[in-house]
């Protein structure tokens, strides 16, 4: 009895495993296949994530959701001729950041004649959206955010995308293009810089 | 868990039960570590590294609502709708441009495939001298009526019947070596150049200068050395030549469009004009056969040819159909 028991866990957690595993590929071949409701999934799992990325980019929430709305009607028109993905965020994250600069460029020339191209986007944190932790707990978040404003744009758009968007260290370094040990060094840089800024500024306090 | 190996920073990162300590949530993976980095110290940097990253920046996360999300999903699907209704429309005149389409894509691939399996070939009528650029970058001058093919894929290695000369450029990074092969022996080639001749039932090759290696159909390796010449023929099973020429102008001439002879009686001389020409070579007297001859002719115009013998020696040629007829002045 035990047995069977054991043997009945063991099938389910391997098809826990399977499914975590195949997910992403699963959802992204049904996509491809024409699948609605695949994609519905898709853009329930992205949407909030890929909303607050454009916000941190555009800063704008109107343009934000223009153009998802126009980013995910393109990945749906264009499925038959996307490649094989087994994980679905780095494609989404980094198409969509492409996706929204070029409508940001377009529009910014409207009122500049030239804006800047930029690799890195230029991410800043407001002092409402950190938490305290243990480490910060005493220290004020305005300064916290002040603090991680400083960081060059690199290691701010890691923070963020490690952080708020959840992605594995892999998932970065396919979005920003540098290889995974460069996307470990760069967020240690970070944290490691900001400790170091917060206790200097807790001596003087 | 603990079957796990811990060696490079990743290992910590992805794993559940060292975030778990980290943020000192699960009992037993709180013991775990703790036991494990005091049987570990050559690991505490990089625990600490792993740790300062799980922890990181804490985010308030403000995402956008469900009902917003839902409701973009509407308007999104709303306008996938749209939009098929519209091609639906469009599709019916689509389909059969795409499908010439894709069936132009499928036979242009193919077409680059099949090229790259290509065998190709070059052909030289008599009185013709060819030169050839391989796609190695080795030249190949292809004597009168001879045949040179190789395949796309492996430039490398030419067929030859008939006569040709090679130059082949070495590969110093990839050592790779050239063969050529005819229906006698193939020739072993790293960088050098070399005279092969597979008329008359035999292969002669000549080395001008280099290396190379003569592998005969009968499994004999032979190895030669500048100003080798030597023939041999598979059906005889045996070398007809093994010889050293110092005057390496008598056996490559022909490259540069002409042939010299040298004190050569002028039936062996004919024999030659009969090779790059093609023309039947009719002696009306023996005199004439033996007539010596030395100096230089072209390959490439019969007229001059025979301009040139009938100037250098005492006999009269007359060319009729195809034949040459020889006699006496």
């Amino acid at each position: 009895m035990i047995r069977l028991f054991l043997l009945l866990l063991k099938n389910i957690l391997s098809l826990i495993y399977y499914m975590e595993k195949l997910t992403d590929k699963f959802i992204w071949k049904s996509l491809k296949e024409g699948d609605l409701n695949a994609f519905s999934v898709l853009f329930e799992t992205y949407y909030p994530k890929l909303h607050s990325y454009g916000l941190k980019i555009s800063k704008d929430a109107d343009v934000t959701e223009d153009t998802l709305q126009d980013f995910f009607l393109y990945v749906y028109e264009h499925r038959e001729n996307l490649s094989d993905l087994d994980v679905i965020a780095p494609y989404l994250f980094t198409s969509y950041k492409r996706f929204l600069l070029r409508v940001m460029k377009k529009n910014e020339k409207l009122i500049y004649t030239d804006a800047p191209d930029e690799t890195f986007v230029d991410l800043k944190f407001t002092a409402e959206e950190l938490l305290t932790n243990q480490e910060t707990e005493s220290f004020k978040n305005r300064n916290l955010s002040t603090l991680l404003n400083k960081l060059p744009k690199r290691q701010r758009e890691a923070i963020y995308l490690k952080y708020y968007s959840d992605l594995k260290a892999t998932e970065i370094s396919e979005i920003m293009g540098i290889n995974y040990q460069s996307v470990v060094n760069t967020l240690h840089k970070a944290i490691k810089s900001l400790k170091e800024e917060i206790a200097i500024l807790k001596l003087f306090n | 868990m603990i079957k796990r190996k811990y060696t490079k920073i990743n290992d910590f990162l992805e794993d559940a039960s060292f975030k778990n300590w980290v943020v000192q949530n699960n009992g037993t993976d709180i013991s775990f570590w703790e036991f494990w980095i005091l049987n570990n110290p050559d690991k505490k940097e990089l625990v600490n590294k792993a740790k300062d990253l799980v922890l990181g920046v804490s985010f308030d996360k403000n995402f956008v609502s469900k009902e917003k999300v839902a409701f973009e999903w509407k308007k999104l699907e709303t306008k996938i709708q749209v939009k098929k209704i519209k091609q639906q429309r469009k599709v019916r005149f689509l389909k059969p441009l795409s499908i010439a389409a894709s069936i132009l894509l499928l036979i242009s691939l193919g077409f680059y495939v099949a090229n790259f399996y290509t065998k190709v070939t070059h052909k030289t009528n008599y009185g013709e001298i060819l030169n050839i650029k391989l796609l190695d970058g080795s030249d190949v001058t292809l004597n009168s009526n001879s045949r040179l093919s190789y395949y796309k894929n492996e430039s490398r290695k030419v067929w030859l019947s008939g006569e040709a000369f090679f130059q082949v450029d070495k590969k110093v990074e990839t050592n790779a070596k050239f063969w050529v092969l005819t229906n006698d022996l193939s020739v072993e080639v790293y960088g050098t150049s070399f005279n092969v001749n597979t008329k008359k039932k035999k292969t002669a090759v000549f080395l001008e200068e280099g290396k190379v290696w003569l592998k005969l159909k009968n499994g004999v390796d032979k190895k030669m050395i500048p100003g080798n010449y030597v023939s041999y023929s598979a059906k005889k099973n045996e070398i007809l030549e093994d010889i050293t020429i110092f005057n390496p102008t008598l056996k490559t001439s022909w490259k540069d469009g002409s042939l010299f002879f040298d004190n050569l009686s002028l039936e062996k001389a004919m024999e030659k004009i009969e090779e790059s020409y093609g023309y039947a070579i009719v002696f009306k007297d023996e005199t004439s056969k033996k007539t010596v001859i030395t100096g230089a002719v072209p390959i490439t115009n019969i007229d001059i040819c025979i301009q040139a013998i009938e100037k250098s020696v005492d006999v009269k040629i007359i060319k009729k159909d195809s034949s040459l007829i020889i006699s006496k002045k």
